[in-house]
């Protein structure tokens, strides 16, 4: 959205006739909205979603007073899909205060006039983490994987050997931590026990 | 500051003590903080069943739903506490926590004027049955009390027995009968609908009836005034409103967590939305016990003042226009509009600043941005006073404003009008400075005089505006003199569960009430919301009543109303059960004395 020609450019494209006053210097006034007018640098437009930085965590869907921001997972297809809608924006940037990637960018855009719906939309789609074990998708996606692979302090990965078992599914991680139960105790437990002592 | 703002909260429930009577040493300790609460334990002593202390300068009553109006008048009418007043009342579902429905007149003691570690504010809580929801009605005795219990019986289902005009008040025409909105059992999403019935009232023998709406002209807002007139002079008036009624408040409570219904309180009213974000922010605050940082009391409060300065610029220049005198009209929004700009720049929006958060504020004033501040605030003093030098020289601006519209100091009372409407009237009240303002606004910390005038006329009412305009500059000069650095926030974390608290403001309307209940998982149990235009508008038809039909618009303006503040929930006028102060004989002297001017 954010990204799509000015206002100003799409009046242009309308060929109204006051267009071509544009030039023309009225005495007063300012012949807006056939020319952008000033915005203030701290003048809080509405956001944008940079796609590239964005992880699909959903700190904004759970600040987001008004619903513009909707999180909807497609378990069959693998994807997380963010949807932004300006429509419903109070631009409020609530958003940009959580967002831990930065990801939601302020903008100073606040003319989101137009004739079609779907240019209020912004849609970012997210690969989910896929469970090699139990072949099933997760509810993370592969980027926010990543992002926890680089903010947390080492010790914490060895500590619950989160190398092997982050990309795994709940029910396959309790598998996994039963089996690795058994091997260091060395003692067969009934299974429902152990089953127990993962959960917690 | 004093010590006592930040005093742990001290909880005396006296629920273990036999027969819901309380002796215990708190208790003594609770009644003894402030004056007057020991006089009305003793009073009541047989019907109170629990009194606590619920944050600094709120004190708790529960008590038997059969002594509520002796109760509410006791404190109402009180000799000494000549201000003290019935702010609002609270009705709410608590049915999935106490299996009873509540009923809570909110009174503002004013034991002090302008003194706010000496006046409090007292809750009155009645428990009704689920399967009786009825409570004596007061409203015969006290005016201010009309809409509120109509208020209840609209979106509760509460009876008030002996309310003597029990019309519907806040539904739509359509609604149907016995679905109440506010109840716990219904979903938010869900709107019935039925054949429109509309409930007018007759008009008095030998009048005609003008009707004024369902749109002012004036003030561009959705309300019907239908004003029964003799000639010229109007006899007597309906009002049928709450046409703008959003249901805000049952969204807040259904689906909102707490910091997000912040943005939507501050969307309650176009114009002053950070009065109602702060009290909002301010009730939450005092129910956690959180203290915010100095500096975002400071900017809380700069950003309050420099909304007041604003409004009763815009307020002037409608006042200007609905006299006819439009050049005023354009020189006082041409003066209001750096203001716009500057806020612009400071919080990064025209309106709806979203400045606020509970727990502090989400941007900080830049130091080169104090030097623009000033600078705006000298332009607006010199453009200011240039414009009422002007104004209040000009002949059809004061005959159309001198000696109309008088609203006599006993019916200001009475109907516990609020704010510059109030102070026009001699009543000394401002709630900046009467309650406890300070633990989220620095009030306390800045100098300046609440403006009163006794007169009661329309032009009274535009010199305490004028008046409280300068002292706003002033105060803003005060808090950028003194603003101290330090953080902007505080975090909140997790709620208490089932805790209720208020946040007031004074809005440049009057004084703004928020009540707060947490419920389970950082939601809002019960968020009541009453904007100063609540109570000053059922004083209109007193107001009106003698004058000419010409004269109605400038009249219903001069209480500057806001009916999207006061339609969350819904309205209409009364003639029975007023307290009539002034005679018929005294109404024709008015209407005489205001013919001769014109």
């Amino acid at each position: 959205m954010a990204e799509s020609v000015s206002y100003t450019e799409k009046l242009k494209a309308w060929n109204r006739k006051e267009v071509e006053k544009i030039g023309e210097k009225a005495p007063v006034t300012t012949p807006y909205p056939f020319i952008d007018i000033e915005k203030p640098p701290e003048y809080r437009g509405i956001p944008h979603i940079n796609p590239e930085k964005c992880v699909g965590c959903g700190a904004c869907v759970n600040a987001c007073p008004p619903d513009a921001l909707i999180m909807e997972w497609d378990k069959e297809h693998g994807v997380k899909r963010l949807t932004y809608n300006a429509a419903r924006c109070i631009r409020c940037a609530r958003c940009i205060e959580v967002c831990p990637t930065g990801a939601m960018e302020p903008t100073t855009r606040f003319e989101i006039a137009t004739n079609s719906k779907e240019d209020l939309v912004e849609v970012v789609e997210h690969r989910l983490a896929y469970c090699e074990e139990c072949g099933e998708y997760l509810d993370f996606t592969e980027r926010q994987i990543e992002y926890v692979k680089n903010i947390l302090p080492k010790e914490i990965f060895d500590m619950y050997a989160l190398e092997d078992r982050m990309k795994l599914t709940q029910d396959a991680k309790m598998r996994v931590t039963v089996e690795k139960l058994r091997e260091l105790e060395g003692v067969e437990y009934p299974a429902y026990l152990l089953a127990k002592r993962g959960d917690e | 500051m004093s010590k006592s703002a930040f005093e742990v909260e001290v909880e005396c429930e006296c629920e273990a003590c036999e027969k819901g009577k309380c002796d215990s040493a708190d208790l003594v300790d609770v009644l003894s903080e402030r004056e007057g609460l020991k006089e009305f334990y003793e009073e009541f002593k047989d019907s109170i069943h629990e009194c606590r202390r619920l944050t600094y300068g709120q004190y708790l009553f529960v008590i038997d739903r059969d002594v509520l109006p002796e109760a509410t008048l006791w404190w109402h009418n009180h000799p000494r506490f000549k201000e003290t007043h019935m702010s609002t009342a609270v009705g709410t579902d608590e049915r999935a926590i106490a299996g009873k429905f509540s009923y809570m007149p909110l009174i503002n003691v004013q034991v002090e004027a302008e003194n706010m570690d000496r006046n409090f504010w007292v809750l009155l809580k009645a428990y009704m049955p689920a399967d009786d929801p009825s409570f004596p009605s007061v409203a015969a005795k006290l005016p201010a009390a009309l809409w509120i219990e109509r208020e209840v019986k609209d979106l509760l289902g509460f009876r008030p027995i002996g309310h003597p005009d029990p019309r519907r008040l806040i539904l739509p025409e359509d609604w149907p009968e016995g679905v109440y909105p506010l109840r716990k059992d219904m979903d938010y999403r869900h709107s019935p609908m039925r054949e429109p019935e509309t409930e007018f009232r007759e008009p008095p023998e030998g009048t005609t009836t003008v009707p004024m709406g369902p749109f002012h002209m004036g003030i561009e807002e959705p309300a019907h005034f239908r004003l029964f007139v003799k000639g010229e002079e109007i006899v007597d008036v309906d009002y049928r409103g709450f046409y703008s009624h959003r249901g805000i408040e049952k969204v807040g409570e259904g689906r909102l967590t707490y910091n997000q219904v912040l943005f939507l309180a501050e969307r309650i009213c176009g114009i002053c939305g950070y009065q109602h974000s702060v009290s909002y922010a301010m009730a939450v605050e005092r129910l956690a016990d959180v203290d915010i940082p100095d500096r975002a009391r400071y900017i809380r409060t700069l950003m309050l003042e420099l909304e007041r300065i604003h409004n009763h610029l815009l307020w002037v220049g409608i006042a200007a226009h609905m006299v006819g005198f439009d050049t005023g009209f354009m020189h006082a929004w041409r003066i209001r509009e750096p203001v716009m700009w500057l806020v612009e720049r400071l919080t990064g929006n025209r309106k709806q600043y979203g400045m606020n958060i509970v727990g502090g504020v989400r941007r900080d004033i830049l130091d080169y941005r104090k030097e623009e501040i000033l600078k705006v605030v000298k332009e607006i003093r010199e453009g200011t006073k240039k414009f009422l030098d002007i104004a209040l020289n000009t002949n059809t601006f004061i005959k159309r404003a001198e000696g109309v519209g008088i609203l006599p100091y006993k019916i200001a009372k009475a109907y516990s009008v609020l704010g510059p409407t109030a102070r026009a009237s001699g009543r000394r009240i401002d709630a900046r400075l009467d309650q406890a303002t300070k633990t989220a606004m620095a009030y306390n910390e800045v100098d300046f005089k609440v403006p009163v005038y006794k007169e009661g006329d329309v032009l009274a009412r535009v010199l305490v505006r004028m008046d409280e305009l300068f002292e706003s500059l002033w105060i803003v000069e005060q808090l950028i003199d003194q603003m101290p650095g330090g953080d902007i926030m505080v975090p909140i974390g997790k709620l208490p569960e089932y805790a209720e608290a208020l946040g007031f403001t004074e809005a440049h309307r009057g004084e703004v009430l928020h009540y707060v209940m947490t419920g389970e998982k950082n939601k809002v149990y019960r968020w009541k919301v009453r904007a100063p235009t609540y109570n000053n508008l059922p004083a209109i038809p007193d107001m009106l009543r003698g004058y000419n039909v010409a004269d109605a618009p400038l009249i219903i303006a001069s209480i500057d109303p806001c009916y999207s503040c006061t339609e969350r929930v819904q309205f209409v006028d009364v003639r029975t059960g007023r307290v009539r102060v002034l005679t018929e004989a005294e109404f024709n002297e008015l209407s005489i004395k205001n013919r001769g001017v014109f």
